[in-house]
């Protein structure tokens, strides 16, 4: 392979992908955007391999998105002393990871559960997808893909322009917006940047220009207002819902038996959200009726004082500020209301 | 360990600054050679096992076969070997396969067989360091060439990190005699050696992983209808994301190799500007084809004895070259269906130019008047163009049997691109097929422009500035993707 062409070529492509690297990321920056993690099988599969932690020194967190905003683990962590694993996956049912951390033997410590209904008792493929593809990721894991996250966490968080979901060439493309055909479902939803932001530790959090701003927040009030069309299969009942029961029970009580212990959550939702969550799930019918099949301790934030006031301000999901406040009261429930040493 | 990894990126860094540390020869084969160990322990480290068994078994029976002369006994090491090393890929690849069979022909004979499924993992390229030791023991057999001296250069032949899990298939000559001597990279080597290994991840990277993956995975992956838009869009993307996907490999792994010194065989030379099925195999993987030519189809007979038998031993080579890449019956039939091709196309031998000879023997006015801009006479544009458009078209009907899951699936793909499917809803964005439309185009364009040269002698051509933009861009848009790490399709193989 003789050829010659001038070396200096190699000088120059370099030149010009620093120089276009750092244009782009000062031009983010200069948007008031900050570097977060994307929230992918790598870094769940991180937290997933801490679970074996002693019981006295860690909890870990399934569920759907809202216990990654609602639980606040900087307050956990420094109000009990001891680790908060977040292991709740967006749009999800937190059965395919309770399954998960049944099936694994070595796990015996503190599980809470966040409940959101409308993911909890969904029988779709489409809400074990993730945490399936997460888990097949963690237990697949290789010796590389370690060490490569290890590296990508020194790298992610101090780069802008790693965000995949807003700034990698196909989230740039995907937000041209361009009209589809009529009926085509765009996988995922497209929530406005800010909505999002998640840390190494899987803290998810609205950021401040996120809830300054109307447009955004109520961008995001119309994606939950568009769900039941997306997904128009009626609430499971009867012969199903018992299924499901049945099946959250087996896995609860294969914790419990090696020493486990398991409660229910129930995190805040607010305004019309709240209002069809309660009128399609409603509360005697699956929430009770869960707590009673598995004789587990549930925590309603509508049955505290302290817990029942918040408010979502996307009806969903609370900001920092107040998960700091419901962080504390799950915190004093817990202490008092079971024999966690906390 | 992928290329596309930043595990990668580290470990290739250290391994250029071992290389170029004033060592011995010795002592920097010992180096790659653990190299080698470490990039594939990195996957799965109980496997390693595997590849040491084979390299030790091929090495002395390899030697014993060279120098023993009672054909009795050579018979009997021939065997060993070819037990050794196909009963391990049968075992491993074939093993839950054949299994399957084997129940569902017994539950057809009416015996209730029902064993347990068994949970065999792949060991990642055995097909391609099985096919590379099988050569060196079929070469001692035959005595084509000599035994290699050492164990450490043999164990680095098979084990040479670049093209250990998907290729090159290098055969000893190639490979072995660069180990004898010193060698390490000149500043154009190692020039060139980076610009091949940014090709390669380009390709990899942004086009099959981020423009083509998702609308194929939609495609394939869909339950129902399919409306002839996304059929069409799906398939193309499909056969664009298998190029990328593993062209961008192999032109990564002839980079790296190229870094540090040594040169690794052409696997890929523009595909789809092929002008018929027997010139499409001469440019798509390149060593696989002549390796099922050399240690196949001709000691099967090749087309030394009549027509009817030359069609037998293409079919019998192109369905085993099927069954190579997957252990499931939807390979067997892209095989066979490439095979019918060929047989076909001699069958017709229809006038058409000889197809271009591979780069290295290629006369120097073709080479001299490639340019990145070439003339496209109109001669050039009309018969032979269109008839490597034809080519591509049916080489894509081929690949829904080689993407789909089953039978049913492909059958249902193939109704939705070429019969009518009534009411059906549109399953692709029009962002997506956008994507496909323009990065199929250009790759058809570029393989056009491309057939008759090479990157680097393109690159040889082209002004300092413009070879550092297009690189520079290239890398930009690596960066840009954000998609490092995802495996490449044929490790699985």
């Amino acid at each position: 392979m003789k050829t010659n062409w001038p070396l200096n070529s190699v000088v120059l492509a370099l030149v010009l992908v620093i120089g276009a690297v750092s244009c782009w990321e000062v031009f983010l920056r200069n948007k008031r955007v900050r570097p977060d993690f994307d929230d992918g099988p790598e870094l769940w599969a991180d937290k997933r391999g801490m679970v074996y932690q002693p019981s006295n020194k860690a909890t870990v967190f399934i569920g759907s998105s809202r216990i990654k905003y609602d639980l606040d683990i900087d307050t956990w962590q420094s109000i009990t002393g001891t680790h908060a694993i977040q292991l709740a996956i967006v749009g999800s049912s937190p059965r395919t990871m309770l399954k998960d951390l049944a099936n694994d033997t070595n796990f015996k410590g503190k599980l809470l559960v966040d409940v959101t209904e409308v993911l909890f008792f969904n029988q779709s493929p489409g809400v074990s997808q993730t945490p399936d593809e997460a888990i097949n990721y963690y237990h697949k894991r290789t010796p590389a893909q370690k060490a490569s996250f290890e590296i990508d966490k020194l790298i992610e968080p101090r780069l802008v322009m790693l965000n995949r979901d807003f700034y990698s060439l196909n989230g740039l493309l995907d937000h041209l917006h361009i009209p589809n055909r009529r009926g085509v479902i765009v996988a995922g939803l497209d929530f406005p940047i800010g909505f999002a932001e998640t840390f190494y530790n899987r803290q998810t959090k609205m950021t401040n220009t996120f809830l300054r701003d109307t447009t955004r927040i109520n961008k995001v009030r119309r994606i939950w207002a568009s769900i039941p069309k997306r997904n128009s299969a009626p609430p499971v009942t009867g012969k199903a819902l018992d299924s499901i029961l049945l099946s959250v029970k087996h896995d609860v009580n294969r914790i419990r038996d090696r020493g486990g212990e398991v409660v229910f959550l129930r995190t805040p939702s607010s305004g019309p959200f709240l209002m069809r969550e309660n009128k399609g799930y409603p509360r005697g019918k699956y929430w009770n009726k869960l707590l009673a099949v598995t004789q587990c301790k549930g925590i309603h934030f509508s049955d505290y004082a302290a817990l029942n006031n918040l408010v979502c301000p996307e009806f969903s999901h609370l900001k920092r500020h107040d998960a700091v406040i419901y962080t504390k009261g799950i915190i004093d429930i817990l202490k008092k209301e079971t024999d966690w040493k906390l | 360990m992928v290329f596309n990894s930043y595990t990668f990126v580290a470990f290739f860094i250290i391994m250029l600054i071992l290389h170029n540390l004033p060592f011995s020869w010795k002592v920097k084969k010992i180096n790659l050679l653990l190299a080698s160990y470490i990039f594939y322990a990195a996957w799965n480290p109980p496997f390693i096992l595997l590849l040491w068994l084979s390299t030790i078994i091929d090495f002395f029976v390899g030697k014993a076969l060279y120098v023993q002369t009672n054909k009795h006994k050579r018979w009997v090491l021939l065997v060993v070997s070819l037990i050794g090393n196909l009963g391990m890929l049968c075992f491993f690849k074939y093993g839950s396969f054949l299994l399957e069979n084997f129940v569902m022909v017994c539950n057809a004979l009416g015996i209730d067989y029902h064993p347990a499924k068994p949970n065999i993992i792949l060991p990642a390229g055995i097909s391609f360091y099985t096919f590379t030791t099988l050569c060196y023991t079929v070469d001692m057999y035959k005595r084509k060439s000599k035994p290699v001296k050492s164990l450490l250069d043999f164990s680095l032949f098979v084990t040479f990190f670049p093209h250990l899990v998907a290729g090159p298939i290098v055969r000893p000559p190639q490979l072995v005699p660069q180990f004898e001597s010193p060698r390490k990279a000149s500043k154009q080597q190692l020039a060139n050696g980076l610009l091949l290994l940014t090709l390669g991840l380009f390709m990899k990277v942004v086009l099959a992983d981020t423009l083509l993956s998702a609308t194929a995975d939609a495609v394939f992956g869909h339950n129902g209808k399919l409306g002839f838009l996304d059929a069409w869009a799906g398939v193309l993307a499909f056969s664009g994301q298998i190029f990328f996907d593993f062209a961008g490999y192999s032109t990564a792994a002839i980079g790296v190799a190229l870094c540090l010194g040594f040169v690794l065989p052409q696997n890929f030379l523009y595909p789809y500007a092929a002008i018929g099925f027997s010139d499409f195999w001469r440019r798509w993987h390149i060593t696989l084809s002549s390796w099922l030519r050399d240690y196949l189809y001709i000691p099967l007979g090749g087309n030394r004895e009549g027509n009817f038998k030359t069609y037998i031993n293409i079919m019998i080579t192109m369905l085993i070259g099927g069954l190579w890449h997957g252990a499931h019956w939807t390979f067997v039939a892209w095989g066979g269906l490439h095979g019918l091709y060929l047989c076909a196309e001699k069958a017709m031998d229809y006038k058409r130019p000889k197809p271009s000879p591979i780069i290295g023997s290629a006369p120097e006015p073709v080479i001299s008047t490639a340019s990145i801009i070439p003339e496209l006479p109109v001669k050039k544009l009309n018969g032979d163009f269109l008839k490597a458009l034809l080519t591509f078209l049916l080489i894509c009907i081929t690949w829904v049997f080689f993407r789909s899951a089953s039978f049913a699936d492909a059958w249902q793909l193939l109704r939705a691109m070429f019969a009518r499917q009534g009411a059906t809803v549109p399953l692709l964005t029009t962002i997506a097929i956008i994507k496909v439309g323009i990065v199929v185009s250009l790759m058809l364009i570029f393989h056009w422009i491309m057939r008759d040269t090479t990157v680097l002698k393109v690159a040889g051509k082209i002004p300092a500035w413009g070879v550092g933009i297009i690189w520079s861009l290239m890398l930009v848009l690596i960066i840009l993707s954000q998609e490092s790490s995802k495996s490449f399709i044929y490790f699985q193989f």
